[in-house]
Order: C-alpha cells, then sequence, then structure tokens
C-alpha cells in the first residue's frame, strides 16, 4: 500500500474508534486536532491500527510520531 | 506484560436474590419483563428475564478481583445477548486471552456466559489497559 491509501484506511479506523465521520485525517494531522483524539481513545486506536494493518508497534515507536505522517511512515516501514 | 496470551480464566456466578435485588433497588429497571412472571410467559419466557447489564456487572468482578492484577482499567466491552437468564441460574463464564498489544499494554479478551443446560447466554469482547 502506499502513503495515500494508507491513509484512507486510517481515515476508516479514525471514523470506527473516534464514533466520528467526520473526520479528514491528512498527513499533517495531530491529536491536537481532533476533539475525541484524547489519551485513552489513542491507545485503541493504536490496538485498531494494529489489527488491521497485522503490525506491532513498540511503545518508543509510538512515543515519536509527531502526526499521522509518521504513524504511516512507521507503518511501512514493517 | 503481565497477562500471557491465550491464557483462560473461569468462573462460576449465581443470578440469586441479592443480585437480581440490588440490581433493581440499585437502578429502578422495573419493566414488567424483568418482574413479572406472567407477563414474561406470555411473550414466551420461562419466567422473568434479569437484567442482561447484570452480566455487566459479573464482567466488572472479573476484571475487578479475577485477573492477577489490581492494576487494569477497562477500556471498552460489548456483549451479545444470546439466550435468557432466569432467577437463580448459574453462569459459567470463561474468558480467554485472544490479543495483546505491547506497545500500549493492553489485553483483549473474549468471553461468553454458559447457563446449566450448555446454552451460551451471552459472549462478546472487553478490552483492557495494564496500568504501569
Amino acid at each position: 500500500m502506499n502513503k495515500d491509501e494508507i491513509l484512507g484506511k486510517l481515515t476508516t479506523i479514525f471514523h470506527e474508534e473516534l464514533d466520528n465521520d467526520d473526520i479528514v485525517l491528512s498527513f499533517e494531522t495531530t491529536a491536537d486536532d481532533i476533539e475525541e483524539w484524547d489519551s485513552l481513545s489513542h491507545i485503541q486506536l493504536i490496538v485498531a491500527v494494529e489489527k488491521a494493518f497485522k503490525v506491532r508497534f513498540t511503545s518508543s515507536e509510538i512515543q515519536s510520531w509527531n502526526n499521522v505522517g509518521e504513524m504511516i511512515d512507521c507503518i511501512i516501514a514493517k | 506484560m503481565i497477562l500471557q496470551l491465550d491464557t483462560i480464566f473461569q468462573h462460576q456466578f449465581k443470578v440469586d436474590d441479592s443480585v437480581y435485588d440490588g440490581f433493581i433497588n440499585t437502578f429502578d429497571d422495573q419493566n414488567s419483563l424483568h418482574i413479572n412472571d406472567e407477563f414474561a410467559q406470555n411473550k414466551g419466557f420461562k419466567s422473568k428475564v434479569m437484567h442482561g447489564n447484570i452480566l455487566n456487572g459479573f464482567l466488572s468482578y472479573f476484571i475487578g478481583e479475577l485477573l492477577p492484577t489490581e492494576d487494569v482499567m477497562i477500556l471498552s466491552q460489548a456483549i451479545n445477548f444470546k439466550n435468557p437468564v432466569y432467577l437463580n441460574d448459574i453462569l459459567n463464564f470463561e474468558a480467554v486471552v485472544s490479543e495483546q498489544s505491547e506497545a500500549v499494554q493492553v489485553n483483549t479478551f473474549k468471553f461468553k456466559f454458559v447457563n446449566a443446560e450448555l446454552k451460551t447466554v451471552a459472549s462478546g469482547k472487553i478490552q483492557i489497559k495494564e496500568l504501569t
């Protein structure tokens, strides 16, 4: 999958996990941009992303991300 | 992770008067299906049907009391009700650690409640976070 395809799949995951179909993700999106993206929903997002892409992250990887684009880079690197 | 993948937990719950009365006294759901045998029988049930959310209370007990650590919190739970539960039913509960995320210390359990007739009365998933 390329970055845009991953972004599309992530958008669906965010809609489902955060229960908001109006969320528009971009590579620059951060948690500050999405009201529902708080510390607890972040955990559920990570679990859902791992399951959807069949990947496993480390805690240091997660903490290194500054935006959705860096999450996508990490998925591609797996 | 404190919990291990595929670990199975089992427990037996009884929906006795104290559970039933406690639920009604606390939440005041006195729908006729739950308090009136004749009403329930007219709807095709053996007798009054226990509140489905009593089982959510049992799930709370499972997470809070039966796991090998108290350092946990529930993130989400989903339950599907498949068969009615009646007063004094004994339910065999089983949960298995079905998924884990090391990165965020999250465990997902698949669970089910089975009655004495070996019918699954409810099943679902519950997701917890290990607190560090």
